[in-house]
């Protein structure tokens, strides 16, 4: 397991060149309101469509959640980026042994109120359209080993384009509670009917 | 109502930078082959989700159907992007009388079977996720005045980024018998092949 190597002085360098990509390759990131609770730290869920994720999790963490970002990667993806790991990438090995360890490692980050930990519960690259987000066990080990208060935030993002030339980026973010009232089933059916919810929203989206 | 134009030279200008801006914009570009009659004109009908719409038909057209092409547009966004006429556009406002003189130049259009005239039923932008698509009337009056020697084609098009910093495009076509139907049934044989595209866009695992 490749452990994260956050560097603030990296951190602050990179957010302004990830600003201006952002605004070179899209138009807006709309996001929408979410109750965050203050003294407890973060684990945010999104769905997993794009090489964009990622940035989009950190820039929304950087501008709106106000948290340290970490997230979970790929071992295979973070060895070929290590860069990524001086921003707060760690990495997960579905197929070995140590999985364990990154999911108690995760844990041990959200038990720090100022942190935030971005995981993509779906565990591979889906389509934008897909109506279903399948949530790995992985969340439900991860939230019962954290030691403190964690909120637990999940967000669909879809891409449109409207009048634009450059798509826009549109978050319908959700409060799934804390990790002390946890129920990873119930999560599970309150983050589906979110995202279906969600995409017939998106379709009224205001442009 | 504002015609399109004939003129090689601007013309040759604006089909080079589609072809640049799409090369640019756009990882990715997929359609499937279709196969097109030479003596029939093409009515092509397309959900409309970005202004990328018409660009991404043109390239279509110039790869794939080989037709001259004609794109119906807003009066609004033709009075702004003036050269649009010399690549095949045309103007309808959704108001006043000139709909109908825009309609009825569309249908004069698919008398000649060298045209393809483009059109967005859907009659303004919608998001790329809807799953219901309404036509609107005007698609009627077309049909019934263009002597129906017409190819039918139905588009339907999705964005996807998946690996890429891009975006892709993949474009579902498919061709329609058309043998008198009414708006309605028009609209669920659209429908029909929106859904199956949309079905294949969404089961996607990478």
């Amino acid at each position: 397991m490749i452990p994260q190597r956050r560097s603030a002085f990296v951190h602050k360098l990179f957010m302004p060149y990830l600003a201006y990509r952002l605004r070179k390759a899209f138009n807006v990131l709309k996001h929408d309101e979410v109750e965050i609770m203050p003294g407890h730290s973060i684990l945010l869920l999104c769905n997993h469509f794009s090489w964009w994720d990622g940035f989009w999790a950190g820039q929304l963490t950087h501008t709106y959640l106000h948290r340290d970002f970490y997230i979970m990667m790929q071992e295979d993806h973070i060895k070929k980026r290590m860069f990524f790991n001086l921003l707060g990438g760690f990495s997960i090995n579905r197929e070995s042994k140590e999985v364990v360890r990154s999911l108690q490692y995760a844990a041990n980050l959200l038990s720090d109120p100022k942190n935030l930990v971005t995981v993509f519960p779906q565990g591979a690259l889906l389509s934008n359209h897909s109506d279903e987000i399948n949530i790995e066990r992985g969340i439900d080990y991860i939230v019962k080993k954290i030691d403190g208060n964690c909120q637990i935030i999940y967000y669909s993002a879809f891409i449109d384009y409207f009048e634009s030339l450059k798509p826009s980026v549109y978050f319908h973010f959700l409060n799934c509670g804390t990790n002390h009232d946890f129920d990873c089933e119930k999560v599970r059916a309150l983050i589906n009917a979110h995202h279906k919810k969600a995409l017939k929203a998106q379709v009224n989206a205001a442009h | 109502m504002i015609r399109n134009k004939k003129n090689f030279f601007i013309h040759s200008l604006l089909s080079i930078y589609t072809r640049w801006l799409l090369k640019r914009t756009f990882h990715q570009f997929s359609f499937n082959q279709l196969d097109v009659d030479p003596n029939k004109s093409i009515l092509l009908i397309s959900n409309h989700f970005s202004f990328w719409d018409a660009l991404i038909a043109y390239k279509i057209n110039r790869k794939l159907l080989r037709k001259k092409f004609h794109v119906m547009v807003r009066e609004d966004t033709t009075l702004h992007l003036h050269s649009l006429k010399y690549g095949g556009a045309f103007s309808v406002s959704k108001k006043s009388r000139d709909m109908v003189e825009s309609l009825n130049y569309a249908a004069e259009l698919l008398h000649d079977p060298k045209n393809l005239v483009l059109m967005f039923p859907q009659g303004k932008l919608h998001s790329n996720f809807v799953e219901q698509i309404n036509f609107e009337k005007g698609i009627m009056r077309i049909i019934e005045r263009s002597g129906g020697n017409f190819q039918l084609v139905f588009a339907a098009t999705f964005i996807q980024y998946f690996r890429s910093k891009k975006p892709s495009i993949t474009t579902y076509l498919k061709n329609e018998e058309y043998h008198g139907q009414s708006l309605e049934e028009l609209q669920s044989a659209y429908q029909q092949h929106y859904d199956i595209a949309k079905r294949e866009q969404t089961e996607i695992v990478i």
